[in-house]
């Protein structure tokens, strides 16, 4: 049965990307991946459900492993590609009618869409590491191949930087996966040494100064692809030149996959080792971020490249969470991965929208959006306000969280310093997103919404972003609570 | 371990590193390809022959993978794409260090190589002890070829001397990992050369260079 769930659920977006092919035509395209995407967000509900009753799904073998970490980062794969690709009917029409894109175009997007979803989808459900790593090596290529899709300079030198940036910092954390593979396999493992709960299973034999220099490959390897700092500079390029259906993905679930990595291996680490070198390193790792992403929001211009730095800070405040440790630390790091994936594809859609209609991603062109795009000003306003961490929206109970956790592990240096680095985020990030939303709009801007599907996906995710912010349902927290232990190296015999 | 075996291990060991170091001290682009493709034939052979001492099946095929893409599609794709760009891209003129530093600082890369795989808390075995400095002085020179040098075409060939060290580093130390992972390993290098192959052709359309110098547009300031 759950064979049956899996191959399915893998089909889903095989089969739209080969029927976008066959087809070939712009309309049949996206009503193809707007079913491929829904059926994917309903499958994974529905293995979501069987995740909180059964603790763990297990297909294939041991091919595929589910467990409530890999479903917190299922569900907002499948959730934001489902509004993605709802937002890319008005969205990349747009473009089309602009004449930006051509039909051929259309269709290598509406493939690569598909591709994508289908190398994200995998990440946290394979057991394998080598095959996880493979997987997100892929997502990779095939992100590179939706950034490049426009002819633009801007955009080629995006992708390229990308490509090579994320291609030699993954060939890192492959040295480091085959660190612990010969970790497993000298630990006299039985199975397959590179299936991940084996791994745990053996970490205790592990020689302690490999697992260290494994780590720190894993580290610096899946750190490059989630856009830890010093490693994100290719980041900002790639996230903003993408077209937005694609930087919302990018952004929002993207980075949560290569963290994805980092977490499972930390929980090797800290099988082997304990838990307060990997703590340590992730501690310096997410200051450093949350720093950067602080300064270069400070000194943004470009509204798109402010949103890609707030995910290098975003991905910190992650980090940071799992750094500190413990129930709660580790408890706010999650539901803080669960929020940012959904608060940061509603402003890339609402700044989407804003540059379609402004014809400029330049912050100081923007001006009054409220005026004349009331739906999408009011979404992009609450949008942000989520962002920077102000209550009662969600980020605000994540970060809140973390930073308690923080104080609770005695780390005050770390929580100082980064509530410093909040308070100047929070004021820079508002004082653009202000000057934008408000003032007086330039005449010869058109006053309407882009489409009733460029305001359709924006209200689905800010009404999420609203409601987590007072109550998350009870599954959900049962789900963000298992992957806590598992987290923290409890719950697994 | 019969002594002809650690001879041809020794041996193919050093001509691997040489053909490492022709991707450095040349200029020209071609040069850089026949380069890797000796080093690619080494590597199937290589392959081959820890096949043979570890008498695992997997490894021979992984060797054939190895002929087939890296020492045939990858240099025939790579040979058609400069074929169609503009010639004065295809050498290196400019390298950031000249090529005599470059060719001493590799020699204290190979160097360091020998002294980290030391350090490492490896169980000594004869394929780990030959194989494993050269597999990471692969790397290090890939690495240093790749940031050294203005041309994108040049970083292409970085990108793929450091994943014939992965390669060999890993079939040292693990003896191979499954196939269905090699077989994923080897998909992700091919498609990747073919999307580079795509934007190198963009670049010299957009540029009218394949200098990564051109790409600066994007930074904060």
């Amino acid at each position: 049965m759950p064979d049956i769930a899996i191959l399915l659920l893998l089909l889903t977006p095989l089969v739209g990307g080969v029927l976008v092919t066959i087809l070939g035509k712009k309309n049949y395209a996206e009503i193809i991946t707007i079913s491929s995407a829904s059926l994917v967000l309903i499958q994974v509900i529905f293995i979501l459900s069987k995740v909180i009753h059964d603790k763990t799904i297990t297909a294939f073998g041991n091919m595929f492993y589910i467990d409530s970490l890999g479903a917190v980062i299922l569900l907002p794969i499948s959730i934001v590609g489902f509004v993605a690709v709802l937002y890319s009917k008005n969205y990349m029409g747009h473009q089309y009618d602009m004449g930006m894109v051509d039909d051929k175009h259309i269709v290598r997007y509406y493939q690569g869409i598909n591709a994508f979803l289908l190398s994200m989808i995998v990440v946290p459900i394979t057991n394998n590491l080598g095959i996880m790593w493979v997987t997100v090596e892929a997502t990779t290529l095939v992100s590179v191949l939706l950034i490049m899709l426009y002819f633009k300079e801007n955009a080629i030198e995006a992708a390229w930087k990308y490509l090579i940036i994320a291609t030699v910092g993954l060939s890192f954390a492959l040295v480091g996966t085959v660190f612990f593979y010969y970790a497993n396999i000298n630990s006299g493992t039985s199975e397959d040494a590179m299936d991940w709960t084996g791994m745990v299973h053996n970490s205790k034999l592990f020689n302690p100064a490999l697992v260290m220099i494994a780590f720190v490959f894993i580290l610096v390897g899946y750190g490059t692809k989630a856009g830890l700092a010093p490693m994100h500079t290719w980041l900002p390029d790639a996230h903003s030149e993408a077209p937005t259906p694609v930087s919302a993905l990018l952004s929002g679930v993207l980075l949560n996959c290569a963290l994805y990595g980092i977490i499972r291996f930390r929980i090797v680490t800290i099988g082997a080792i304990g838990t307060a070198f990997s703590n340590e390193l992730l501690i310096i790792l997410a200051v450093v971020s949350i720093g950067i992403g602080a300064a270069s929001i400070y000194f943004q211009k470009d509204m798109k490249r402010m949103l890609a730095y707030s995910s290098v800070e975003h991905m910190g405040l992650v980090s940071l969470g799992i750094g500190f440790g413990g129930l709660v630390g580790v408890y706010g790091a999650i539901l803080q991965i669960i929020n940012h994936a959904i608060a940061k594809p509603l402003m890339f859609f609402a700044s989407g929208n804003v540059s379609q209609k402004y014809e400029t991603k330049v912050m100081s062109k923007v001006k009054g959006v409220i005026k004349v795009m009331p739906m999408t000003g009011t979404l992009f306003l609450i949008g942000g306000f989520a962002l920077v961490g102000m209550p009662p929206f969600n980020i605000f109970l994540s970060e809140f969280l973390v930073l308690s956790s923080g104080f609770q592990s005695g780390q005050f240096l770390a929580v100082s310093v980064v509530i410093v680095f909040l308070v100047v985020t929070f004021a820079a990030f508002l004082r653009h997103l202000i000057k934008m939303i408000f003032g007086t709009p330039a005449a010869e801007v058109k006053k309407d919404e882009m489409g009733k599907l460029a305001v359709i996906p924006l209200a689905i995710l800010g009404s999420l972003v609203i409601v987590l912010g007072f109550y998350i349902p009870s599954q959900l927290q049962e789900l963000i609570h298992n992957a806590s232990v598992i987290i923290n190296g409890g719950g697994f015999a | 371990m019969e002594p002809l075996q650690l001879d041809i291990m020794e041996i193919s060991g050093a001509i691997l590193l040489i053909a490492t170091f022709g991707v450095i001290a040349r200029r020209g682009f071609m040069d850089w390809l026949n380069a890797y493709r000796l080093q690619s034939i080494v590597l199937a052979g290589v392959t081959a022959v820890i096949g043979y001492v570890t008498g695992i099946w997997e490894i021979y095929v992984a060797a054939v993978l190895t002929l087939l893409i890296k020492s045939i599609a990858i240099p025939k794709v790579l040979t058609y794409v400069t074929r169609q760009l503009e010639m004065e891209s295809k050498t290196e003129t400019n390298p950031y260090l000249s090529l005599r530093a470059s060719i001493i600082v590799s020699a204290l890369l190979v160097a360091l190589a020998y002294f980290f795989s030391q350090q490492l808390p490896f169980k000594s075995d004869p394929v780990v002890d030959i194989y494993l400095p050269v597999s990471m002085a692969q790397f290090f020179l890939g690495l240093l070829a790749l940031v050294n040098r203005r041309t994108a075409l040049s970083q292409v060939v970085g990108l793929l001397v450091i994943e014939n060290g992965l390669f060999l580093f890993t079939l040292a130390l693990t003896h191979g990992v499954s196939l269905i992972i090699e077989v994923g390993i080897f998909a992700d290098i091919l498609v990747g050369i073919v999307i580079s192959s795509i934007l190198l052709f963009r670049m010299s359309r957009t540029f009218d260079s394949l200098d990564v110098g051109n790409l600066e547009n994007l930074r904060d300031d």
